[in-house]
């Protein structure tokens, strides 16, 4: 077992799946991280670009991931017109952060009930799937699925692109600043109304990429969302509220758990494994395995 | 007082009228009776904890799943009447046991938590089913609609007095001081652990019940299906629309979605739904406090 | 207004009603519900669209026959929102309220098995489609029947005689948590031991598993004849992806449910080449000539392949349904001998219940071959030989 545990193979399954659990992660903390929103709808944005992918293949015959910033940009605006029309005006009124997160919970409730049902009327319900990138290429050990290293790839590419945009470029920093104390980066002269609508578009774009990485290699259907919401909400309170660089790594963390957990234990323990460790995490610490405890 | 015993009045009132209304209209009716009680039973409790305490619970499927997993396994060794509130009993002692340490986080972070643990329930449970040999259930010889429908009723009653009676005493004052300030109430001598176990434990008898008398309504059970966040998830919608101020909120929100529901189910299920989730938008949005909220002219 | 443009509007009155289709006969109403949202929304569409194909079909054929008499078709449908409890109620209201001529069945078996206790109270006989568990044998027979011989006590025998015949002489299993797959698996292991194939290994996984890799070196390392993964949908898309990429090597491959649905046809093409699982149709038969026609109308229609169990369910037993109201008209008591006694031509062939199993259609297994889905077990009506 301790060679199946060195085994590249299951490294290769735990990047895949980490560099996916991080990128949806980061989505949501960026949201929660700038704006205090929880966004149930989460899943139901991957969904959409998933759809997207979809679509674009079935009547293009071109890969999606040439398509990519396409539907980074509708998910931005997805993210947007959400913004305007429903957090905006709260924002401005600096209520306390606990009413926005009640409040964003269900109206984010009621977007992913809609989008969910909308895409179903328009396309019905019946699961979705195409062929792209699936050579197996296979180096000794090592078998890895086209479509699966271009998702490894394009993830890891947008993690460390975010994190050079939030280290280096003016915005990433506000958005940094924003996320860490509000008050202070207003009065320090942030356009904290603008670096918001930043944030959300970042999010949302970056949620509806992850989508079009996934419908690869997954079948598509209106309410697939759910389980990625899920799966967000784990790394992102596992890694912090708001916590981005510890969202990336509880990504990989909770990756990793999946795969070496289950090989250590029973696949029948997934699941309890999973979510016994999310509800220990929650009660014990938290601010999550890697926050600081921050002010509210 | 005057206030309990005119609540008194309207829901026997109500109940009469729900229960001989439907009898006489059909059986179809009985059905939409049993689902409006259900939603007001479910609502009520779980606002005589999250309605009062401000501790929103995403997870109160698990205390309807408890009840029904009751139900669907002890079927055929104990009788109903007894099986019904041992679902509430499983489902109140399984609060108490994970009330303390779940009750210590607070804000976005109980919310959460309290889904993820209905969801850590459900898989646990689906092993030890896996584990029994067993994977559905089939519950033959189920009471009638109708049985049903006076146990529902009956139910919904309890859960709406409770709410009531409770918001009114020093227990639900407390409950409310909580909400407002937690550090304030404890240092003005309110006993909140004490305060939140108990309200937490209370919260989850009755859907316990009533997992367990909806469990009936199937032949076939399976754990999937009544650990569902979708019953989570209505209980919370019922709760803004209607108000979860006082104990009318979740009738009118119950009665909001029913009536919702009736109507454009029929036409398209998905648009039903899409309205759905534009009136909970709506009403959080333009009118945070619910129905209730418009009926006392939008203040509290 | 004068003469001659009354005439003309008599003559015109006249050339419309003469090109508009003529329904002299009160529509037949014939309800159903379906899951439209909730958990199985995914998988009933499947169901529904072979209805709407049957329906659309007959209407332009004419109309219903109901013992000579031509009627058009209406469906008085609901949204159970996969829950069986509320399709069993809504039944209910589709017999005593909307007050249907005939009904159809929902989707999936618990749906099934509520639905057959309002059929028994009121009498009213349903031709059942997509339910596959033991539990339907203990239904009461009389007023409802089940087309499917993809019942688990018949499946894991028939899969040991099938693997035997081929060779197999070790299997690895792994299977979902889920109900369908724990059933087959109760009647599969001990037909396994009884054939003499061993059983190398046997794991579970939960539904919401999203890596399957480590199963999969498990399955690799173990290294059997065959692979059973008793999967649903959703695993089956997430294994065969991961058991191309990691390169299982098999004699055979089984998935319980997955294989039969258009879309795992488009996701993996020529990789899904040689999976063999669960169904009794295909439309290479050509000892049924029906199956031939449904698929291609299926295909114009939908633009998608119709899933080859449940799709062929439903049709099979709207067209039992038919063949049984051309005789018997719409009385229930003479519906419900019909249907009990008669001998159906459907896309499956020959179909015949005793009680309420089909006593005809033998529990089979299909293989994807190319981009056809081709019958392999039983010999009697395999379309290829199982490679």
């Amino acid at each position: 077992m301790i060679e199946s545990l060195l085994s590249a193979q299951l490294l290769f399954a735990a990047a895949v799946l980490g560099a996916l659990y991080a990128l949806i992660g980061l989505g949501l903390n960026l949201v929660y991280g700038t704006m205090r929103l929880l966004n149930i709808a989460h899943g139901d944005i991957l969904m959409v670009g998933a759809f997207a992918a979809f679509w674009w293949f079935t009547l293009t015959s071109l890969s999606p991931l040439i398509a990519l910033p396409l539907i980074a940009v509708f998910g931005a605006a997805i993210g947007l017109a959400l913004y305007f029309a429903l957090f905006r005006h709260q924002l401005a009124q600096e209520l306390d952060a606990s009413v926005i997160e009640g409040r964003s919970l269900l109206l984010f409730f009621g977007v992913s009930v809609v989008t969910q049902n909308v895409t179903a009327l328009l396309f019905t319900a019946t699961p979705r799937a195409y062929r792209h990138l699936d050579e197996v290429y296979r180096f000794g050990d090592l078998a890895m699925t086209g479509n699966r290293i271009a998702a490894l790839v394009c993830a890891v590419t947008l993690l460390i692109a975010m994190l050079i945009f939030l280290k280096k470029t003016l915005f990433g920093i506000e958005i940094r600043a924003l996320i860490q104390h509000r008050e202070a980066a207003r009065i320090v002269g942030v356009n904290v109304e603008k670096v918001q609508m930043v944030a959300i578009s970042i999010g949302f774009a970056v949620t509806a990429i992850a989508g079009t990485l996934l419908s690869m290699t997954e079948q598509t259907n209106p309410f697939m969302g759910f389980r990625f919401t899920i799966a967000a909400f784990v790394v992102i309170i596992i890694g912090g509220l708001g916590n981005i660089r510890g969202g990336i790594i509880a990504g990989f963390l909770l990756a990793v758990m999946e795969i070496y957990a289950v090989t250590i234990f029973s696949a029948e323990a997934r699941s309890i494994l999973i979510y016994g460790g999310f509800v220990l995490a929650i009660i014990l610490r938290p601010q999550g395995l890697l926050g600081v405890r921050k002010r509210a | 007082m005057r206030d309990t015993f005119t609540l008194i009045t309207v829901i026997l009132a109500g109940v009469g009228l729900l229960y001989f209304g439907s009898i006489g209209a059909g059986p179809y009716w009985q059905i939409v009776a049993l689902n409006l009680a259900m939603w007001i039973a479910l609502t009520q409790s779980w606002s005589l904890f999250s309605g009062l305490t401000g501790y929103i619970s995403l997870g109160h499927a698990v205390a309807y799943g408890l009840g029904a997993y009751m139900m669907a396994t002890l079927f055929s060794e104990w009788p109903i009447w007894v099986l019904v509130p041992m679902g509430g009993l499983v489902a109140g002692v399984f609060a108490l046991i994970v009330a303390l340490p779940v009750l210590r986080v607070r804000g976005p972070y109980f919310v959460i938590l309290s889904f993820g643990l209905s969801e850590l329930v459900k898989y646990v449970l689906l092993v030890v089913e896996t584990a029994l040999g067993q994977s559905s259930r089939l519950l033959f010889g189920a009471p009638g609609t109708q049985t049903l429908l006076v146990w529902m009723l009956a139910l919904a009653a309890v859960a709406t007095l409770l709410r009531h009676v409770i918001g009114l005493s020093r227990f639900g004052q407390g409950l409310v001081a909580i909400r407002e300030d937690e550090t304030a109430a404890e240092t003005i001598g309110i006993p909140i652990t004490r305060y939140k176990v108990l309200a937490f434990a209370l919260s989850t008898v009755i859907p316990g019940m009533v997992g367990a008398v909806m469990a009936l309504r199937s032949t076939y059970f399976e754990v999937l299906q009544v650990f569902s966040p979708t019953i989570s998830f209505t209980i919370v919608t019922i709760a803004i629309i209607g108000g979860a101020g006082d104990a009318r909120g979740p009738v009118l929100g119950a009665v909001f979605l029913i009536a919702l529901s009736e109507t454009l189910r029929g036409v398209s299920p998905q648009l039903y739904l899409v309205f759905l989730g534009l009136s909970l938008i709506f009403f959080v949005r333009f009118v945070p406090n619910g129905l209730t909220g418009l009926l006392r002219g939008g203040g509290r | 207004m004068n003469r001659k443009q009354l005439l003309g509007l008599a003559a015109t009155a006249m050339l419309v009603s003469a090109a508009l289709p003529t329904w002299a006969a009160d529509p037949v109403r014939i309800g159903y519900t379906m899951a439209r949202t909730g958990l199985f929304a995914a998988a009933a569409p499947s169901q529904e669209q072979a209805y709407e194909l049957w329906r659309d079909q007959v209407n332009a054929d004419g109309g219903l026959d109901v013992v000579g008499e031509r009627r058009p078709v209406e469906f008085v449908s609901y949204d159970d929102e996969s829950d069986p409890a509320k399709s069993a109620q809504l039944y209910e209201r589709l017999i005593t309220s909307d007050d249907v001529d005939l009904l159809l069945a929902p989707w999936g078996t618990p749906h099934h098995l509520n639905v057959a206790g309002i059929a028994e109270q009121y009498g009213f006989p349903i031709v059942g489609n997509t339910a596959a568990s033991v539990a339907i044998r203990e239904v009461q027979p009389g007023n409802i029947w089940f087309p499917t011989s993809a019942i688990p006590d018949q499946i894991g025998p028939e899969l040991a005689a099938m693997l035997g015949y081929s060779g197999i002489t070790s299997v690895s299993i792994i299977s979902n948590v889920l109900p369908f797959s724990q059933e087959n698996l109760s009647f599969l292991t001990p037909a396994l031991k009884k054939a003499g194939i061993e059983i190398r290994m046997s794991e579970n996984y939960p539904p919401d598993i999203s890596d399957m890799t480590p199963l999969i070196i498990q399955i690799k390392a173990a290294d059997a004849d065959a692979v059973l993964a008793l999967t649903y949908p959703a695993d089956a898309f997430l294994y065969m992806g991961q058991a191309r990429e990691l390169g299982v090597e098999a004699d055979l491959q089984f998935l319980l449910i997955g294989p039969t649905i258009d879309a795992f046809g488009k996701a993996f093409g020529p990789a899904a080449d040689g999976v063999v699982t669960l169904a009794h149709w295909s439309p290479e038969q050509s000892a049924w000539p029906r199956a031939k026609p449904f698929f291609d109308a299926y295909v114009a229609k939908f633009g998608q392949e119709p899933d080859y169990l449940d799709s062929a369910l439903a049709y099979m037993s709207v067209e039992i349904l038919q063949q049984a109201v051309a005789t018997a008209g719409l009385d229930k008591d003479a519906l419900r001998a019909a249907i009990t006694d008669g001998t159906f031509d459907t896309i499956n062939g020959e179909v015949r219940f005793d009680g309420v199993q089909n006593s005809v259609t033998p529990t089979a297994f299909v293989q994807r071959q190319g981009d056809k889905v081709q019958l392999v077990w039983p010999k009697d009506i395999a379309t290829a030989p199982l490679q």
